[in-house]
This record gives C-alpha cells, structure tokens and sequence, in this order.
C-alpha cells in the first residue's frame, strides 16, 4: 500500500502515536513525528511510497520533535534522533522538515557500509547512470533536478550507494533538495514540479524539496550499471565545458567525495577502482543548464 | 660475499596497485592512505608489482624509459623515490648476500 492511499488522519495518528514505516529504497524507515510540517512535508512528497508491513525489520528508527515542553512554545526547536541517539544539535523549529531529510541523510551515510556511500547526485537514462559527486554548491542537486524533470530516472539527489558486492548503484529516491536560486530556476524550468513547503532562514538558506517522479519511486529496488562519473562545477556566466578527466585523477577525486571510504579499507579502494574503470570520467563546468540538459542526453544516448 | 639490492612490495599484500597510463594510485592498508603517483614512480610499482627486481636491473629499466639530460640525475631520483616510498611503507628495499 503507497503512503497517498492512507487516509491523511491516520498518517498523522501513526506519526504521532505509532510512528510512520516507508520503504525507501533499500531501507525501511520508521518515523516519529508530532510535527504538523513533518506530516505535511511528507504528505506532499512521500505519497508514492509503499508502507512498509509491521512485522518487517526496520533499519532506521527516527524521531523528530521538540526537546522539550518548553522548546515546543518558548523559542521552540527540534530535535532528530536515531535509536535514541542525537547527532545535531536542535534546530528552529520551522526547519523540522528540512532536519528530517538531513537526518536521514546522516543515518544513510553512517550505517550502510554494505555500500560505497558516495556524496553524489546519480540519474540513470538509457540503462546508464550518471554519478554527479560534489560538495554543497556545486550545482549537483540543481542539475539532478532538471535531469529528473526532464525524463531521467532519480535514483539519489545526495548518496549514492555502490555495493561492494556488485559494483551496481542501488536507488534511494528520496525528494531532492533545493536551495535559494535553485528553486525558482527548477520551478521556471519545470512548472509541473512539485516542490514542498520552503523552509526559510536555515544554515544553507531557503532549502525547499523536489517530490521524485512515480515512476523513479516505483523502481527504487532495481539498480542500475555506473556509466559515466561526472564532477560538476556550476560557474556563473562559464560556457558548458565536458572535459576528460584521467581515471587515476578521478579516482582520487572520487576517494574525497565518500563517506565511508576509510571504513571499507581495502573493499572500498576496491569498489572505488572499479567504479571508475566501469567509468568515462569528466570534469563538468556549467551555467546554462538548458545547454547541459541537451550535452547529457546526448551521453547518455 | 657480494650483495644486492633487492626491490619488492611488501608481503603481506597490504598495497594494492591500480595502473592507468602513466599514473598509479597505491592503498596502503596499513596506513589506509591512498597515493597518486606518476612518472618514475608509476615505473617503479609497475615492475614490482610482477615481481621483484634488483635496484641495478630497476635502473636499466628505467633508464630505457626516461630519457634525461645527466644520467645521475635519474638515478639519484630513483634512489630518492625508493626511500621515500619505503618510509610511506609502499615497498620493501633489502639486501640480499650471496656467497
């Protein structure tokens, strides 16, 4: 049963009282929440996923709420936690949506070292995935977006999971995150987007959510065969440059951009030098994304 | 008794080579650090990763690949490039006698 086929009084009873159980791609994610923006960011945007049964082992245990009584009326703020565990410090209150996705983001990434955990958007066209690794602002979300908005299947906006069995990249489809400028280009771009509420004023400024396309939700259990590994640089007024990128380069590059790299030791040198053989590497300097749009289908024909 | 100096990776098969065009990346369990290396050195793991070799047979072969303007320079780089490498754990430099 998809999350939109409930009744949207008992979501909300469930993440109040019982917690809330999605599949999300490989995991099963329980969620706590008596916070009307949670239930309404998820409301919004989950509504493809399938409800996970109650008997099935749950991987991520979340709960998202205000520290206290007085923290709910007094300044109020929000806490994440994971098994009773709290990795941030708490936030605005008004951020509770966005802390949800970035705590989600930060159980993904510290417990699934059964994956390569890569800091990269990655879209599949044509069979191939794409792997856009880079730091915050390098304009991979923005283009993960146009890419999705455009007929590109979303398999992550943020982590992208290599197992190290196969060498394949596992889809997590979650919503994808947009800041400031972004949101307006990916609504002018895509006026049948739908983007979330727009959670102001946090540390990375306006963050508003992309609600993944059915059918990428639809196909978050099937993986897809890495392709190209492309590191994008969004530059105000540059040209679209796609540059070659040596492999023994890429592979350093790549090495900085995981997050579990260390931790699998000599399996992750190995799923990391893999990934790039199985790889045409560039370098990607962009502004236009309409320009970029119309290089990367090429590509990926 | 005469003696030689003998090149190798470590035994424990704690490095692992990738090799592309000119350049290699080496992981060093031990010290989970990955290495980018090129020109002489990328030779240089490029030989003892198919098996062990004199320092003197090393130099020849390196020497038929680089082509330089004094030739000692070549070889005192290559000497250098060995320490270093042996500091970082990379390889093994021993002596080996023979009667």
């Amino acid at each position: 049963m998809k999350l939109a086929e409930l009744p949207k009084n008992l979501i909300i009873s469930h993440l109040k009282h019982w917690g809330l159980k999605l599949k999300i791609g490989a995991f099963n994610v329980c969620i706590y929440s008596p916070i009307d923006t949670v239930s309404e960011h998820l409301l919004v945007l989950y509504g493809d996923y399938d409800i996970v049964n109650d008997n099935d082992f749950i991987d991520f245990h979340t709960v998202v709420k205000s520290p206290s009584i007085i923290r709910r009326y007094f300044r109020p703020q929000v806490n994440f936690s994971f098994d009773g565990y709290f990795p941030f410090k708490p936030l605005p209150y008004t951020q509770a949506s966005a802390m949800f996705e970035w705590g989600l983001n930060w159980c993904i990434a510290n417990h699934s070292h059964q994956y390569l955990v890569i800091h990269a958007a990655v879209v599949e066209r044509n069979g191939k995935a794409f792997i856009f690794p880079g730091n915050p602002g390098s304009g991979k979300s923005t283009l993960c977006a146009a890419l999705v908005c455009n007929g590109w299947r979303l398999l992550s906006d943020e982590l992208t999971l290599v197992s190290v069995v196969d060498g394949l990249v596992y889809p997590a489809p979650r919503p994808i995150s947009l800041k400031n400028k972004s949101i307006e280009v990916i609504r002018a771009l895509s006026p049948d987007a739908v983007i979330g509420s727009v959670v102001n004023n946090t540390a990375k400024g306006a963050i508003g959510h992309v609600r993944p396309p059915t059918e990428s939700v639809k196909l978050a259990s099937v993986p897809a065969m890495p392709a190209k590994l492309i590191f994008p640089k969004f530059l105000d007024g540059s040209k679209t440059i796609l540059a070659t990128l040596s492999k023994s380069r890429a592979l350093l590059k790549l090495v900085e951009n995981c997050f579990n790299y260390n931790i699998l030791g000599v399996n992750g040198f190995n799923c990391v030098s893999d990934l790039v053989n199985d790889s045409d590497c560039f370098n990607l300097e962009y502004s236009s994304l309409n320009e970029t749009l119309l290089l990367l289908t090429d590509l990926s024909d | 008794m005469n003696g030689e100096i003998s090149i190798e990776l470590p035994m424990d098969g704690k490095i692992s080579c990738r090799f592309y065009l000119d350049e290699c990346v080496i992981y060093n369990q031990f010290s989970a650090e990955t290495h980018l290396i090129g020109g002489v050195g990328a030779e240089i793991f490029n030989v003892i990763s198919k098996k062990s070799i004199t320092r003197n047979q090393l130099l020849n072969y390196i020497r038929n690949i680089f082509i330089v303007e004094m030739d000692c320079d070549l070889e005192t780089h290559m000497d250098n490039l060995l320490q270093e490498y042996q500091d970082l754990g990379l390889l093994v430099v021993s002596m080996n006698y023979s009667a």
